[in-house]
């Protein structure tokens, strides 16, 4: 029997940024304003949260390097284990980010425009750190394409399970799938393509995009194989206007929602 | 600064720290006096109280009939906002809980919030104020040397109560002031917050980007066209029942596992650092003892249970020395600022332009308007 004092799994917050803003998206796009980092945070920490995801999803798009001076704040302030992605693109930046105290960086439109990059980064900082964010969109006829550069750029690969088998093989700590159909719009995880990855992967999945509701994780986990949950609006938003709030489940809920998804 | 001797009022606590205190033959202070006969005949308890109330919430649902909601609460997480909000389901009324984010909010704030919308099943609105903008206009505040440093916050948030009774017609808002508890505020120990004029000047002076986004509202929107043509009212129902703060507290721990958060307004982290710290430090007020002093005018607290209140620092050391450096970390300037910020010498809003002589006419107007329009009806 789980103790209700501890999540069963890790449920993971994901904080967007643009421009040093706080931003929360919908299907990667239309960014909305939704507060002060430094004070999200600092309420996240409070709220004792298993690990909290920044991504700086305006980075790469600019061609810019992580900021470091607001990583420092962040991580002065965060005493959860951190995971940091945007404008990482070399093994030194990674190497400096983890000295900064930065538990785990994700990696998305470098790995993907070149994939030595994760088996660099994991000899660099160990492959428990390197974390692979691998972007989601339905294709026309159904099926999953890859997309690096906040979504805008297809990636080539045979196939999606191909793309995963291979950044496992190069060091990839966790692979971090998200979903951009179902960004920002409550309507729950793509519990299909969750699937498909979590077959593959020899290593943790993470679920992010779409997340609905307590039980969405739950299923997440004990049906479609994720190892860990991770949400943004879910975490940001309350109610029909969408009311900024932020928020978290307690371990009661969460280990809730996973027996219950768990009964067969 | 003329020194005048130590005198505490022999009625409630307040003492010679408001410089403007003035003491009758028994010692009893001017405020005591104000709300013996402003205020207290205000404050309708009981049954009295009760219909009183009744009568207004029937006008608010009937103005409010075909709309989505009638009236519009504003929501802190602090112990009356979060009372009103249960008072209002209980009263059958319709709200939109709005809140304002200033980027103050402390982890107890939100909770407390999502614990009473949720119990409630309230519909909910977040204002999220443009935090580069809100830091910049703190700052230049602070920078001043004013003793209201709190302006930018209190501003801002009846700007977008308003501003979104406008946007979705919404005539009533209910309010959780009350006459009970937070009657008595020495007027030396700040200036009000609804002068913009006085906001703008002191953000040209000290303020470094313009405010583009910041929700803020005229004299004229103030006095005239919220209430008289936008109709807007204020229903500040707590002072129709016999509202005790500490039992409301006991209530909402009980039915909502709300929690307690210490001092008044200490659900914002600045208001917590600014009315702990910052004035006891650099002015010598300490607004525990206005609000102590409230209730013991309203009965709910004794003169001794209040001064032995007094008696404990307005602050514990190692507290305010972390809230200092949150504070200054949040604002974007290094500690030794903030410290020579709150060493600086004192200002008053005086030496900054206002409208002071404006609003005190301007209030005369409206009060006289208020007084001709109902006795038309």
């Amino acid at each position: 029997m789980p103790s209700d004092s501890f999540n069963p799994f890790r449920v993971i917050p994901v904080l967007l940024l643009e421009e040093g803003r706080l931003v929360k998206t919908i299907r990667f796009s239309k960014p909305s304003y939704v507060g002060d980092l430094i004070n999200s945070v600092r309420i996240f920490n409070e709220k004792e949260v298993d690990e909290l995801a920044i991504l700086d999803i305006g980075a790469s798009k600019r061609g810019l390097s992580p900021n470091f001076d607001l990583i420092k704040d962040v991580t002065n302030e965060c005493f959860m284990p951190l995971a940091y992605g945007g404008g990482i693109s070399d093994a030194n930046q990674v190497r400096k980010l983890v000295e900064m105290g930065v538990e785990k960086v994700i990696i998305n439109s470098a790995a993907m425009a070149r994939p030595a990059l994760v088996s660099e980064a994991a000899k660099e900082v160990g492959s428990q750190s390197v974390v692979v964010s691998i972007d989601i969109k339905k294709t026309l006829f159904g099926g999953y394409q890859a997309r690096s550069v906040s979504g805008t750029k297809k990636v080539a690969a045979a196939s999606l399970q191909a793309l995963v088998k291979d950044f496992v093989e190069a060091g990839a700590g966790e692979i971090l799938l998200n979903n951009i159909d179902r960004d920002g719009t409550l309507l729950g995880y793509d519990h299909a393509l969750l699937k498909q990855v979590c077959t593959v992967a020899s290593v943790p999945v993470i679920s992010c995009g779409g997340a609905a509701d307590v039980a969405d994780l739950g299923k997440a986990v004990a049906q479609s194989g994720a190892s860990a949950c991770a949400a943004g609006a879910l975490f940001t938003f309350r109610g029909p206007h969408r009311a900024v709030l932020l928020s978290y489940p307690k371990p009661a809920e969460v280990n809730e929602a996973l027996r219950t998804s768990s009964i067969p | 600064m003329k020194t005048r001797p130590y005198q505490i009022c022999t009625h409630c606590v307040m003492d010679t720290s408001d410089p403007e205190i003035v003491f009758d033959s028994a010692g009893v202070c001017n405020h005591c006096h104000d709300f013996e006969h402003h205020q207290k005949p205000q404050l309708i308890g009981g049954s009295a109280g009760a219909v009183a109330l009744d009568a207004i919430v029937t006008q608010i649902k009937e103005q409010g009939k075909g709309q989505e909601y009638d009236c519009i609460i504003g929501i802190s997480g602090g112990v009356d906002s979060s009372y009103v909000a249960y008072r209002v389901l209980e009263l059958g009324l319709r709200p939109l809980a709005v809140h304002v984010d200033t980027g103050w909010n402390s982890e107890l704030a939100v909770s407390n919030i999502e614990k009473i919308v949720s119990a409630l099943g309230i519909d909910l609105h977040t204002t999220v104020i443009d935090w580069e903008e809100m830091r910049d206009l703190q700052l230049a505040f602070l920078r001043s040397g004013v003793a209201n440093c709190d302006v930018p916050q209190d501003h801002t948030f009846v700007a977008v109560l308003f501003k979104l009774a406008a946007r979705k017609s919404i005539r009533w808002i209910i309010s959780g002031h009350n006459l009970q508890t937070e009657s008595i505020l020495p007027e030396a120990w700040g200036y009000t917050s609804i002068d913009r004029k006085h906001l703008r000047s002191i953000h040209n002076l000290y303020g470094s980007r313009p405010l583009r986004t910041f929700p803020t509202y005229s004299l004229f929107d103030y006095t005239f066209y919220w209430p008289f043509v936008k109709r807007n009212k204020i229903l500040k129902m707590l002072n129709f029942e016999d509202y005790n703060k500490q039992s409301a507290k006991q209530f909402l721990i009980e039915r909502f596992g709300w929690r307690d958060y210490g001092g008044k307004h200490y659900e914002s982290r600045f208001t917590k650092f600014f009315q702990s710290y910052y004035l006891p430090k650099k002015f010598g007020f300490d607004k525990r003892r206005a609000h102590l002093a409230s209730l013991v005018v309203s009965g709910q607290l004794s003169r001794e249970a209040a001064l032995s209140e007094l008696e404990l620092p307005p602050y514990n050391e190692a507290e305010a020395a972390e809230d200092c450096s949150f504070v200054a970390k949040k604002l974007g300037i290094n500690k030794s600022e903030l410290e020579s910020i709150i060493a600086a010498s004192p200002k008053t809003y005086r030496d900054y332009p206002s409208n002071a002589d404006l609003i005190d006419r301007l209030l005369r107007v409206k009060a006289k308007l208020a007084r001709l329009l109902r006795s038309d009806k």
